[in-house]
């Protein structure tokens, strides 16, 4: 059941976010750090104001206290997957309801470019660990994962891969007006069917980028936030749902039945439809990811993303713009925390050229084994 | 020369569907308790949580659920494949694999072909469970 008490109550009072790109000199730890002391600036507070500390993709919680000098009261960490943004955000809003803390941190570093991450072949870690058994018949990877499921879609409802092309092209476009974007060359629809197969049907531009960045945010509790230097942007709604049962393979039903849950759940917390949403940002490590969350959220009616994201509707000015800054395909691979970076500075009328005028409401969601969405508001609600 | 592919990491749960490769047969673990058949090997079954478990033959048929194809080698002993494909088997237990499927034609490879189990030795240890079209 969905806690409307919560709706509202905790807000994000600052983010901040490091360059994107090639950052060999920055380990995770230093590209966390950085976020962090921009997440700090953002909202006035210094690192004594933290008492709660929430790491993402960082290897080691104590470690990174010990180089902040953080003493928190609430501390965890949790594996570098995607899922875990939207988890670590959840995770903190019931860290403040319950008063375990005021004021959490949530700190992300990535340097898997310079790393040199893959994230196929040998080293896959991808799904529940199990990917071994497979690697003697050539397969691995998440890109392969969800090259499966889309040629299920295609098969099914007659999706089109000039389809997933516009999903690209719309967030390429978006990234081309943001200057902290790692890709900002727009491209054609005939570039994008020209580009290479990775694994068909998905092509180079149907999958994120590999990138090193930092991302913070601070959420506290809305009374806190209302006096700080920047507007408070309210967390109206989350909700969560995981589906591990046969995980190693691709939900047949493109996790339909799980984001229905997260979506019922919520709408109701928050009060709104999926018409009310000003902008969203959904979680793009391939294309195909797009339209599963756009389905499974009732944005279309199911087997109907394809044509639907077709005519527009995800571009700046379209019906729902959808990932503003580029996204992962095109503007940083952060694993969710920078689209919820963007949502906030969207709220807070913030972003130059692809602001979305007026926007009062975003929508994050992921579609993965563990499906989560939040919904921030300009207002509490 | 030598086989340069990955091989399927040996351990000692997963031995009976090794060893039933070699001599050409498709074993499952099945629940004792339930009769779910499930691989990988597990301790205790999914389905009910049951410990009691058992192992026994597949009759090696199912069906392709989906497919993909490989252009990028993530191993080299696949760069002379690429591209490559890769089939979503469900067998008819239930119980889904990833494999190859020989002797079919990409542009012909569909979903819902029904398919069954061949063998193919890569290494004296070691046999693939791959597929071909049912007849």
């Amino acid at each position: 059941m969905p806690n409307k008490a919560l709706s509202g109550r905790v807000a994000v009072a600052g983010v901040g976010t490091s360059r994107y790109g090639k950052l060999p000199e920055y380990d995770a730890y230093d590209l966390g750090v950085w976020a962090l002391k921009e997440a700090l600036t953002d909202c006035g507070l210094g690192f004594e104001a933290i008492d709660g500390l929430i790491v993402n993709r960082i290897p080691d919680y104590q470690r990174f206290g010990e180089i902040t000098g953080l003493n928190p009261r609430y501390t965890t960490i949790t594996p570098g997957q995607g899922r875990f943004s939207g988890i670590c955000i959840q995770t903190a809003v019931a860290v403040i309801a319950a008063g375990m803390a005021e004021t959490v941190a949530l700190v992300y570093g990535n340097n898997g470019r310079s790393a040199g991450d893959h994230y196929g072949g040998a080293s896959d870690a991808y799904g529940s660990g199990g990917a071994g058994l497979w690697f003697p018949y050539g397969m691995t990877s998440p890109g392969a994962f969800h090259a499966l499921m889309m040629r299920r879609h295609m098969e099914q409802y007659g999706t089109k891969p000039e389809q997933l092309g516009a999903v690209a092209m719309a967030f390429r476009r978006h990234a081309s007006l943001n200057p902290d974007a790692v890709m900002r060359t727009p491209f054609t629809i005939e570039e994008y069917l020209a580009a290479r197969f990775i694994c068909e049907p998905l092509r180079l531009l149907d999958y994120c980028l590999i990138n090193d960045g930092g991302v913070a945010m601070i959420l506290t509790t809305a009374e806190r936030a209302r006096n700080l230097r920047k507007p408070p942007v309210y967390i109206r709604g989350f909700a969560q749902a995981a589906e591990f049962a046969g995980s190693t393979f691709p939900p047949e039903d493109f996790w339909r039945v799980p984001l229905k849950r997260v979506a019922d759940e919520v709408y109701a917390m928050a009060d709104t439809r999926p018409a009310d949403m000003d902008a969203l940002m959904i979680y793009d490590n391939f294309t195909p990811t797009v339209l599963f969350s756009l389905e499974g959220f009732g944005f279309c009616p199911v087997g109907e993303s394809g044509p639907w994201v077709a005519d527009g509707k995800l571009q700046l000015g379209g019906a729902f713009p959808t990932n503003t800054s580029g996204g992962h395909l095109s503007e940083s691979y952060m694993q969710g925390w920078a689209l919820n970076v963007e949502a906030v500075r969207q709220l807070r009328g913030e972003c130059g050229a692809r602001q979305v005028v007026g926007a009062e409401l975003i929508q994050y969601m992921t579609a993965a084994p563990v499906i989560t969405s939040m919904i921030y508001g300009k207002d509490p609600g | 020369m030598s086989y340069d592919k990955p091989l399927p990491p040996d351990d000692a749960a997963n031995r009976p569907f090794r060893d039933g490769a070699k001599r050409g047969a498709l074993m499952l673990q099945r629940c004792l308790d339930c009769g779910r058949h499930r691989f990988p090997a597990g301790r205790y079954c999914a389905a009910c949580r049951g410990e009691r478990s058992e192992w026994v033959a597949s009759s090696g048929a199912g069906v392709i659920e989906s497919f993909c194809t490989f252009h990028k080698a993530y191993w080299p002993g696949f760069e002379r494949e690429i591209p490559y494909d890769v089939v979503q088997v469900r067998l008819d237990e239930g119980v889904r694999l990833f494999s190859n499927l020989v002797g079919v034609p990409r542009e012909r490879i569909r979903s819902g072909m029904r398919v069954r189990a061949r063998f193919e030795p890569v290494t004296p240890e070691v046999t693939l469970v791959k597929f071909e079209e049912a007849k």
